[in-house]
């Protein structure tokens, strides 16, 4: 621990913060049901401590901001180290996967009616869909890579022209 | 009249002269915080990004290919490659002063930026393949064309390095003559978080693609924001206390707004990004088949340099450090610099530490 009285908080709190995360990360591994209030009072009991401790030190000073800007930085530092921890973890990914999976379950009957009823709508507007425009958007890109293909043989012949001539010129020469 | 007013506050004889000084100065700087954050409420400027002067060389597609004026002191040319879809690439170029592009530029090398350009739903076909062996080649001959180069050096950032070393490593008779990865995966199995949970256990990429076609920016944006959940608070934590700073606001405002616009990826490209480099991590393993060629880095024979973050949380440092075990280059130099993976080539943090270092090592061997 650190002589000076404000570090000695900032120590208390951080390993207060990785105690708590770790046992989150306990709860999340045994499939247990987190429970928020525990999971939060250790942080808000700590927080009141510490600012009871730092308002009853002595006059407020201009200091007193640079330590609270410090004291917070510390505190997301902290709560990111715990955050990424519970991120990296395989209940993590499998949550997400699921959530993912309930989001594509949703996503694709609506979507399919919705593009059908556009595509519908469009057509008897007699104005051109969404997907007709992007078919002719895919075929300029064709159109663009013939193109290119051509500029690229143009480029050869012209290169073996330039050859020739030059080959030309030395057996004349 | 601002700072008449805050020595207009009332002696206070209790008060050490020196804490006095300080309690104006707080308060000085309290007034500065809420006048800008009256400006950027009440008169938001779209901040001008961007500044080093450019030339389009040529266009493919969506992409572009950018030259950058120099006064072109060093012999070999530098081709950047940045990432594809996520962001834009300004951010190299991001304001005067804070740009990567000017400070190379401003050391004599002649730049090409590849701008991948923005996709849509019609380049959904587009695949890591195309990528790697039409447009990358197709600019890079470009950029040797413009620059009437024999040789070139190139650049690959973030996951421009995977796809420039595809491209390289297939294609050998490219005339290379330095290549750099910076912050840039290789070895996918110590690539973090992402690697996590993109787990073919938990991540099932054909249905995802399959149900979305193209993968939308809020999408990409959700899955970067999650990397680092504190990101926005902490951000704004600093834009609070140093809000009385005109040039942090400033750029603060470039840098937001780049960090604000997050790009699509095609779908197919998608596909067989997480596929093949994520999930089966093909890349280091030589096991990646383009254009008909295989993709060996052992091909990679000219002089190499990786570059990796300390605090990458997108390409940790374990995952861009392989590249210099794999590579059959004599020389090559594994530097890890201070920084996150934006931070590495953006800010202040990469003017003192990253941006030197990579033009002179460039410069010593161009």
């Amino acid at each position: 621990m650190a002589d000076n009285p404000t570090q000695q908080l900032f120590d208390l709190w951080k390993k207060q913060t990785e105690d708590a995360g770790q046992a989150w990360l306990k709860m999340l591994g045994q499939g247990q049901t987190v429970d928020p209030q525990a999971f939060w009072r250790p942080f808000m009991d700590q927080n009141m401590a510490a600012w009871s401790k730092v308002m009853t030190q002595g006059t407020a000073s201009p200091d007193l901001m640079a330590q609270w800007k410090q004291f917070l930085d510390q505190w997301i530092a902290a709560w990111a180290k715990v955050l990424e921890q519970a991120m990296s973890t395989e209940a993590f990914a499998k949550a997400m996967g699921k959530q993912l999976e309930t989001f594509l379950s949703a996503a694709t009957p609506a979507k399919k009616a919705a593009e059908q009823q556009t595509e519908a709508t469009l057509s008897a507007l007699g104005v051109a869909s969404r997907s007709q425009v992007v078919s002719l958007a895919a075929q300029l890109v064709q159109v663009e890579e013939k193109i290119e293909g051509l500029e690229d043989r143009l480029d050869t012949i012209l290169k073996r022209l330039t050859e020739l001539g030059a080959t030309g010129k030395t057996v004349r020469a | 009249m601002k700072d008449h007013l805050f020595t207009m506050t009332p002696e206070m004889p209790g008060l050490p002269p020196e804490m006095q000084e300080r309690m104006q100065e707080e308060m000085r700087r309290n007034f500065l915080r809420m006048k800008h954050f009256a400006e950027m409420v009440m008169t938001p400027k779209e901040p001008e990004v961007g500044p080093t002067p450019r030339e389009e060389i040529y266009r493919k597609n969506k992409s572009r290919l950018w030259r950058y004026a120099s006064k072109r002191t060093v012999k070999t040319p530098l081709l950047f490659v940045p990432n594809l879809g996520i962001s834009r690439p300004y951010i190299f170029d991001l304001m005067h002063n804070g740009s990567f592009i000017e400070y190379m530029t401003g050391q004599g090398f002649d730049f090409y930026l590849l701008d991948w350009g923005v996709f849509g739903p019609e380049d959904n076909s587009l695949t890591v393949e195309d990528a790697v062996t039409k447009i990358l080649p197709r600019l890079a001959k470009k950029a040797l064309e413009s620059s009437e180069a024999t040789e070139m050096s190139v650049l690959g950032y973030c996951m421009g390095a995977p796809l420039s070393a595809c491209f390289l490593a297939s294609q050998p008779e490219f005339p290379l003559k330095n290549y750099i990865n910076m912050a840039g995966p290789i070895d996918f199995a110590h690539v973090g978080l992402f690697g996590t949970w993109l787990d073919p256990r938990f991540f099932d990429v054909d249905r995802y693609v399959d149900t979305l076609g193209t993968i939308p920016a809020d999408m990409v944006k959700l899955g970067f924001k999650l990397l680092k959940p504190t990101m926005d608070l902490s951000t704004n934590l600093n834009l609070w206390w140093n809000l009385w700073n005109p040039e942090y606001v400033s750029g603060f405002n470039a840098l937001n707004k780049w960090a604000n616009e997050y790009l699509p990826f095609p779908g197919e490209f998608f596909r067989h990004w997480v596929k093949d480099f994520y999930q089966q991590n093909k890349l280091i393993k030589g096991e990646l088949t383009m254009g008909g060629r295989s993709v060996r880095l052992e091909r990679i024979s000219c002089p190499v340099l990786a570059v990796g973050a300390k605090e990458d949380n997108i390409a940790p440092p374990n995952c861009v450090k392989p590249l210099i075990s794999v590579v059959s280059s004599p020389d090559r130099e594994y530097v890890e610099l201070p920084g996150g993976h934006i931070s590495l080539i953006a800010g202040r943090g990469a003017s003192i530490h990253c941006w030197p270092k990579v033009a002179a090592w460039l410069a010593a061997r161009s």
